[in-house]
């Protein structure tokens, strides 16, 4: 993958894996230990433009494209998931108001999240609706020349830390998203602690109780919400998190390869042993499937071609199921020292499995997926007859 | 817009919801949106097909399913939005 890029996104990789080496991957067992992501080091990734990386220059970001998005988001991923959850959700608030955003909301909004002076929060997810984003609990309703929140939402990435929610609900049968500082009288704001893994991701979940929101604040068009805004986020958040868990996977190979040929079994390496070259063979191949099918998902998504959406939910769903099957290998070449809290891979173990349920889990994705190449099947059967 | 150009969006917006969707035929004054047969992705898809072939942008005050419900209200929509940016 790494010669499909050019000298500008391979010099930017650089960067970013020497900025994890040298500012993540020492603390990155404790933060997923303490539950928590510094202050200090979130300012830091804002100074860097870190957070904004997606956001044009005329809005505060650095206006990259979206295969230095991704390189991003894999040199992240290798360091801890709990951070690339951070790029996931400030790319996904940010996407859909560049997309959807009244002029008012971008002024107001992107340079501050571009900055990363504040943390945009994706607040769709409910105690009662997870995958079955049609039947949404939380009410936006009409009032006059106002809308009235109220409900709740569970499993909202960053909630603890967000100065901005991006809330989706209805209003009758039409979809409505809304923006919501985290000051708003009404909002309450309560961490969920103890997560399997993105530990230091600060969980939250949301109440809110008879918020009136100004028509202002309505982003997109009522009944659009879902089918336009959110699908918008989404797409951006699976960019990010394909590539997060394509990282993730990196993280896998390099621990498994190093401990194999260091490790030994009595006068052997770990690494001469054929069963652990198989589970090394799958990993690495994999490592490399799933990278060009990142890049080819960033690549659409800057040529902006319509069958982007398909190719970031084939990136998706191959690189966080890989990961999955990679942490578990990961662990049992390490035996017992690969299961204490102690070592990497514990942690890359607990962090896999997050990758297959966000932002649409492999079943959504399965079924997408089966639909879209299902259909392009029926159509070149007609075409033949 | 000329009678031809006309002709030529709609027949480009023909090809890409048939190519994109698995039904047998399409009239131009068709609902694609009340029939079921599309679902939010396609919307997106076309969103991003038309933004991509017409160089147009899709923007927040453009969301109406009137402007994208047929061929006939997607091919005006285009042609709209065209002769704005003009």
């Amino acid at each position: 993958m790494i010669s499909l890029l050019t000298n500008e996104q391979k010099k930017r990789y650089e960067e970013f894996k020497e900025f994890i080496k040298a500012y993540v991957e020492p603390y990155a067992a404790k933060w997923d230990y303490n539950q928590e992501m510094p202050d200090d080091f979130l300012s830091l990734l804002g100074s860097r433009g870190y957070l904004g990386s997606n956001i044009p220059v005329e809005f505060g970001g650095k206006g990259w494209d979206f295969v230095t998005f991704g390189l991003l988001n894999e040199a992240v991923g290798r360091g801890i998931s709990s951070l690339t959850d951070l790029l996931t959700i400030q790319a996904m608030v940010s996407s859909s108001l560049l997309k959807w955003g009244s002029s008012e909301q971008k002024g107001k909004w992107l340079k501050p999240l571009a900055k990363g002076e504040i943390i945009g929060a994706f607040s769709l997810t409910e105690p009662n609706v997870g995958s079955a984003i049609q039947s949404l609990e939380t009410k936006i309703n009409k009032r006059g020349d106002k809308y009235i929140l109220n409900g709740r939402k569970k499993w909202t990435s960053y909630g603890q830390k967000a100065g901005l929610f991006l809330v989706f609900g209805k209003d009758e049968d039409k979809s409505v998203a809304c923006l919501l500082s985290k000051d708003t009288p009404g909002l309450q704001i309560s961490p969920i602690k103890n997560m399997m893994g993105f530990r230091a991701a600060h969980m939250a979940q949301l109440k809110f109780n008879d918020i009136e929101i100004p028509e202002s604040d309505i982003v997109g068009k009522p009944g659009f919400a879902l089918s336009h805004v959110a699908s918008i986020g989404l797409h951006y958040g699976r960019i990010s998190t394909s590539c997060s868990a394509l990282g993730l996977l990196r993280a896998c190979f390099e621990e498994s390869v190093i401990y194999s040929s260091q490790r030994k079994i009595g006068s052997k390496f770990v690494g001469d042993e054929g069963m652990i070259r198989t589970l090394i063979a799958r990993m690495g191949t994999d490592l490399h499937a799933g990278s060009l099918l990142c890049y080819s998902a960033c690549k659409a998504e800057d040529e902006h071609t319509p069958d982007v959406y398909e190719k970031v939910q084939m990136a998706k769903y191959f690189t966080s199921k890989a990961v999955v099957k990679a942490a578990s290998d990961a662990v049992q070449i390490q035996g017992a020292n690969g299961c204490h809290e102690s070592s990497n891979v514990a942690r890359y173990y607990r962090d896999s499995k997050i990758m297959e349920i966000i932002e649409g889990t492999t079943q959504i994705h399965e079924r997408m997926l089966g639909k879209t190449f299902v259909e392009k099947a029926a159509r070149l059967i007609k075409e033949k007859k | 817009m000329s009678v031809e150009t006309t002709q030529t969006t709609k027949e480009t917006i023909r090809n890409f919801i048939l190519d994109s969707i698995n039904i047998s035929g399409l009239n131009d004054d068709d609902n694609l949106f009340e029939s079921g047969i599309v679902n939010s992705l396609f919307a997106v898809q076309l969103m991003t097909f038309l933004e991509k072939t017409f160089n147009i942008e899709v923007t927040m005050d453009d969301l109406s399913m009137e402007n994208f419900e047929s061929v006939n209200a997607t091919s005006l929509f285009v042609e709209r939005k065209q002769n704005h940016q003009q």
